[in-house]
């Protein structure tokens, strides 16, 4: 783990975007969690492609990853691991809202904070790209400051030789 | 290509610790969290959420349609609201017990539908007041409306209305709440988020808070 003062720029702006993207995520997964499941299902059934039996796995499934990932993430705890499975639900978001707008679909709710009011689906989208971009940075850098990774690959290994006297 | 988190393995197994525990702790919290009703409120339409916004005392009310002990502590609560218009505030939510009462969800519908047009309380107090007309019936449909037209409410909006698919949607919604909310009698209160089921133990939860509040 890098020392906080001769940290750079890049791992600070790293630090802060894999907080701010853990945080998110696990607080969009607790506030669908912490809601009936049929609430996402029905939201993840507006984008009309999954049959419901998929939409009522993804609405019972979706919000605890979200919440593992955003906490992993936030911790600094396999971060390039939980970083890359994050940008990669980031896109598959991306491809949902971009194929309902596409086709034009009544979607009022994205879903995204279960049922707490939503943007657009156009403005849904552009903020996706700024969650990504923080993605790529935890990817890269997210690890260098404050990260329980660095903090664990710090501590002595234990258990091996003895010091001779 | 190694991935640096794998290439240590005590230091592995250090991480792995720490993120079962992580996973541990938010399974926990969470799942205490909707226990807890901590998780958010979920939105009812307006014309089943009465009383002012900053209430003192918020009473959400579970009820179905059919069930004879939701009429007769409907009837309480009116009273309750009648004597604390400023200090009650009342959010009607659907918990049709479909077992027992198959003319549960629909009733409820249309009452959802009579709200759309701003008459959810008339025609609410149509289907309790006459509950035992309809609840036991095979076909209860003529009834119900007949209570359009007493009601005064547009037909042909309701039908349009009752057909929309977001309309069961929202009753099967409150369904799921209150499962989710543990949920298996009606009447259900929450009076400022404690439990009370029927009006006997609403009144004993309520009555401390009113007394407080005079």
């Amino acid at each position: 783990m890098k020392d906080l003062k001769t940290a750079s720029f890049a791992q600070w702006a790293a630090l802060a975007g894999r907080a701010a993207l853990g945080l998110v995520f696990a607080w969009a997964g607790f506030l669908k969690a912490a809601a009936p499941a049929e609430e996402f299902a029905y939201a993840i059934e507006t984008y009309r492609l999954f049959p419901a039996w998929m939409a009522t796995l993804a609405s019972l499934t979706v919000p605890w990853a979200e919440i593992y990932l955003g906490l992993l993430l936030a911790a600094g705890l396999f971060t390039r691991i939980t970083a890359g499975l994050t940008g990669a639900l980031i896109v598959f978001f991306q491809v949902l809202l971009a194929q309902a707008m596409v086709r034009g679909l009544p979607i009022t709710s994205c879903g995204c904070f279960g049922t707490a009011k939503s943007n657009p689906i156009e403005v849904e989208l552009g903020l996706n790209f700024i969650l990504l971009a923080l993605a790529f940075l935890a990817w890269s850098r997210g690890r260098d400051l404050l990260s329980l990774d660095g903090a664990i690959e710090a501590l002595p290994s234990g258990g091996g030789e003895k010091e001779k006297p | 290509m190694r991935i640096p988190e794998i290439k240590d393995k005590r230091a592995l197994y250090r991480k792995l610790a720490a993120a079962a525990a992580l996973v541990f702790l938010a399974t926990l919290g969470t799942l205490l969290a909707r226990h807890m009703n901590l998780g958010p409120a979920r939105p009812v339409p307006t014309f089943r959420d009465t009383g002012p916004a900053d209430a003192p005392i918020v009473i959400e009310e579970f009820t179905d349609f059919a069930c004879p002990a939701c009429r007769h502590a409907y009837s309480g609560v009116k009273e309750i609201r009648k004597a604390y218009p400023d200090k009650v505030r009342v959010v009607f939510k659907h918990y049709p017990l479909t077992n027992i009462h198959p003319w549960s969800v629909e009733a409820a519908m249309r009452a959802d539908c009579a709200g759309r047009q701003g008459k959810f309380e008339e025609y609410a107090n149509l289907l309790f007041e006459f509950q035992r007309d309809w609840a036991l019936e095979r076909e209860p449909r003529k009834i119900f409306d007949e209570y359009v037209e007493k009601a005064g409410l547009d037909r042909t909006a309701l039908d349009a209305c009752l057909a929309d698919p977001a309309t069961e949607r929202q009753v099967r919604g409150d369904m799921a709440e209150g499962d989710m909310r543990g949920i298996n009698a009606t009447p259900t209160f929450f009076v400022n988020g404690k439990r009370a089921v029927g009006l006997g133990q609403l009144v004993d939860k309520a009555r401390p808070l009113m007394i407080s509040l005079k």
